[in-house]
Parts: C-alpha cells; sequence; structure tokens
C-alpha cells in the first residue's frame, strides 16, 4: 500500500518590486492560515514535519513557500544580468513576505519564522502590523552579526559542504542524528552564493536595535531560541524580546533549527504558543477547529567510547609517526 | 591514560589518543580523502602540530620546529575551552569549531591560512568531534 504525506505543492505567481517570481509553496490544512518562513540558504522543506503533522495541520492552514532563489523557486529570469552578487535586503523580504499573502488572498495569517525568518517578524511588526494576527520568531533578535563571510561563497571551497557544516553546531548535540543530518543535507542543497547572500540580511542589513522599542505591540510576538544557538544566543533573543511590547520570550534546550533537528521537541515547546494564537480567535479567520496538541518525545545521540594510549618518549622533543 | 580527576590533560598523549581515532575512523578516508597538510592543534600554550595525509594523521608533535616548513592553519584556545569541546555532551557555545570562533564568541582562535581550513571544514570538523572518544 503506497504512503503520501498529506503535503500538496503549488507554483503561485507573485509580484514584487516590478518582477514576477514563480514561487514554490506546500500547503496542509484549511484553518488559520499560517505561513513559515526557512532559514537562510534553505527552503520550506525545514518545515515538514510540522506541515504534514495533524496537530498543526487540523488546526492552522500550514503554508511553507520557497524564497525566490531557494528551493523549488526560481530567481528572476534576468538573474544572470545582475551586476552584483545575489544580496537579500529587508525591504524586499518584507516586501515578498506580504506581496505572497496576498497572492494567496490570505487573511489575517501568522507568521512563523526561523533564524532570518525569525528576524525578518520584527520588520514586519514595525511596517506592517496590520496584515498579520500574530508572529513567532524563532532564533531572532534584533541584530545578529558575524555571518557574512566570503568562505561562504568562494570558488576555492565547496560551498555546499561549508555552507551545510558551518551551520552544523548551531544545532543542540542532543537533537536526533537522522533530523541533525537531514538540516545538514537541506543546507547542502542551496544555489551558489544564496547562503551568503541571505545573510546579507541578516547580519548586515537588519540591524533592529533601533526599532525594536518603537514596534505598538498591536501584534503579539513569541519569541523561542534554543540554547545551543550561537548565532542568536539565549541571551540575544531576551535582550530583544525585553524591548518588544506584547512580547515572550521562550527559551528551551535545543538549538538553531528547531523545526527540523528536533520536531517532536519543537512541538513541546510551541504548542503552547499555538493554542494562545488560536485563542485570539481574530474575526477574519474561519471559525472552527478547537485544539488538540500532544507532546512529542525527545530523543538522544550515542557516542562512542575512547581507544587505546602507548607510552610517549620522555625527552627532547617528542614526535610520534603514526 | 593521561587524566586529572576525570578531566582531560590534552597532552601529547592525549593528542595521540584523539589522531588513533582519527586514524581508525571509516568515514574520514572518504570525506577526507582530499584533506592533506599541517595544522597546529594549539592548547594553552602548547602547539601541537598535527600532519594530515588523505584524512589520516600521520605524524604530531608536541611544539613547532624549523624542519616542519610551518603550518597551513592553526586552532589555538585555551585547555578550559578544549576540555568542554571534548565533552561527551559539550555545552552550549563549545560544541563546535566554528561556534567556537565565531566573532560573537572569540573562545577560538584561527590563525594562519583560513582558506585550508574552510576548504576542509566537513572533513575537520568530524575529525575534532573525535576529540570526544579521546
Amino acid at each position: 500500500m503506497n504512503q503520501h504525506d498529506p503535503i500538496v505543492g503549488r507554483y503561485v505567481y507573485v509580484q514584487c518590486q516590478g518582477k514576477t517570481y514563480r514561487t514554490y509553496y506546500e500547503e496542509c490544512g484549511e484553518g488559520v492560515p499560517m505561513v513559515c518562513l526557512h532559514t537562510a540558504g534553505t527552503d520550506g522543506r525545514q518545515y515538514r514535519h510540522q506541515v504534514c503533522d495533524p496537530d498543526y495541520y487540523n488546526n492552522f492552514r500550514m503554508i511553507a513557500f520557497d524564497m525566490p532563489w531557494h528551493g523549488k523557486s526560481l530567481p528572476p529570469k534576468d538573474f544572470y544580468l545582475m551586476e552584483d552578487e545575489y544580496k537579500l535586503t529587508t525591504k524586499f523580504y518584507a516586501e515578498f513576505i506580504v506581496a505572497f499573502c496576498h497572492a494567496l488572498d490570505l487573511k489575517k495569517p501568522v507568521i512563523m519564522g526561523q533564524s532570518m525568518g525569525g528576524n525578518i517578524c520584527l520588520e514586519l511588526a514595525l511596517r506592517y502590523e496590520n496584515e498579520f494576527s500574530a508572529l513567532i520568531a524563532l532564533e531572532a533578535c534584533d541584530y545578529s552579526p558575524g555571518w557574512w563571510i566570503d568562505a561562504l561563497h568562494h570558488p576555492h571551497i565547496h560551498g555546499n559542504e561549508v555552507v551545510a557544516t558551518s551551520t552544523f553546531g548551531l544545532m543542540s548535540p542532543e537533537s536526533p542524528d537522522e533530523h541533525r543530518w537531514e538540516t545538514w543535507w537541506l543546507y547542502a542543497n542551496g544555489g551558489p552564493g544564496i547562503f551568503k547572500g541571505d545573510l546579507y540580511f541578516y547580519s548586515v542589513d537588519s540591524d533592529f536595535r533601533e526599532h525594536t522599542s518603537k514596534l505598538s505591540g498591536r501584534l503579539p510576538i513569541y519569541f523561542i531560541t534554543g540554547t545551543y544557538d550561537f548565532a542568536c544566543t539565549p541571551e540575544m533573543t531576551e535582550r530583544t524580546a525585553e524591548k518588544v511590547k506584547n512580547s515572550e520570550c521562550i527559551i528551551f534546550d535545543g538549538g538553531h533549527f528547531p523545526t527540523s533537528e528536533d520536531p517532536a521537541k519543537f512541538k513541546q515547546v510551541v504548542t503552547p504558543v499555538l493554542k494562545k494564537i488560536l485563542a485570539l480567535n481574530h474575526p477574519e479567520w474561519r471559525s472552527g477547529s478547537s485544539t488538540s496538541f500532544s507532546d512529542g518525545n525527545r530523543s538522544q545521540t550515542q557516542l562512542g567510547s575512547h581507544g587505546n594510549a602507548r607510552p610517549a618518549p620522555t625527552s627532547g622533543r617528542r614526535v610520534i609517526d603514526l | 591514560m593521561s587524566r586529572m580527576g576525570g578531566r582531560k590533560a590534552f597532552d601529547l598523549e592525549w593528542v595521540e589518543r584523539w589522531a588513533r581515532q582519527v586514524n581508525e575512523d571509516r568515514r574520514l578516508p572518504v570525506i577526507g580523502r582530499f584533506f592533506s597538510g599541517r595544522f597546529v592543534l594549539g592548547i594553552d600554550d602548547t602547539d601541537y602540530l598535527i600532519e594530515v595525509n588523505k584524512g589520516k594523521v600521520q605524524k604530531i608533535a608536541e611544539g613547532l620546529a624549523p624542519n616542519d616548513f610551518g603550518f597551513e592553519f592553526a586552532l589555538r584556545a585555551s585547555s578550559v575551552t578544549w576540555g568542554k569541546f571534548a565533552q561527551q555532551v559539550p555545552p552550549p557555545m563549545f560544541n563546535d569549531i566554528w561556534a567556537m570562533a565565531h566573532p560573537l564568541h572569540r573562545h577560538l582562535r584561527i590563525d594562519g591560512n583560513a582558506m585550508t581550513f574552510w576548504q576542509n571544514l566537513r572533513a575537520l570538523t568530524h575529525m575534532l568531534s573525535l576529540m570526544r572518544k579521546a
């Protein structure tokens, strides 16, 4: 008997800044619209566990789309004429998210974004607060420097492997191996220079420290950050959340890619937030669903034992040929 | 076994135990087959030269000497930092080389030719993770 995931994938044409983008998205469910934003250099597959989980899709219309240049979404058709390398800007990113939601005619969607998708929530709250009903900002803060580096896009360096490996340590060593390595694989799938170009937004063009305290607070923001996130540490998220009115901050034992590196743990952490969001019962949402979230289980990695040693030379410069 | 009350001593014997773990690993001959060169593992004030050929450690040496003809890159950190990195379950911010070296944290310094470091990051990351077995 065949087994299928309940996800359906489609392409929608999104107009943004005078160009048309053939944009891939996957969805499941018919409840409150929830648009999931992937991290830098990857695509919507990072949310496959959530989009396929009835605890989510029985309450939300789960939608994960691939940004232009990512996954199955194409670059603009004239990309080969660009005179600069790919760089994601705050303006384009925010405008594209809004344009995508309009293209699908979504009413007051919830945005759940991770890493750069979490940071952009601060811009969405500042410029587009009336478009959304709530924001879930995973691994997010108002300033995350240090990642826009040439090693991530250089002809002498294997971009796929270095991108995937440089982000591997952002995950908790206690997240299940199979999910950590799937996350690695998703990172290794990106186009040349796209991870680095996204990090232009993440580390250079998104210093929101001046405007976090200007947010009105009408749009609730839920910050969730894992302890192993070395790009956006728990302290960085806490400092940001302290400045944002009508926000909550949750720190949990996990890493930078909670949706893909440990979906069961993530469900435990995010479920109370989802219940609060459903309780908002926004009039523009369709009525119906009630919450019925179950808690997941966590796994642990197993490491091996150590090997043998032999006595070392006792004098002079010690050298061992192996 | 050079351990100090359960805490690793990070002497040449420990480096050798780690190197033998590297050489027994079954994945490094594939993911590290293009990783050849010399790098330095700096622990407190001691530099250990690590000579790698096709993903296997050929030689380790305590301290540097003129006849080494230098090295490509060096990873230098305190024994406290390496101690955290080498724990079975390392604590946050110490579980990964790039995490420790990242400008936000600077627990570890990358000296020398960082190009070689980045080119071999996948094999190197796996190699160093085997410290948790040493």
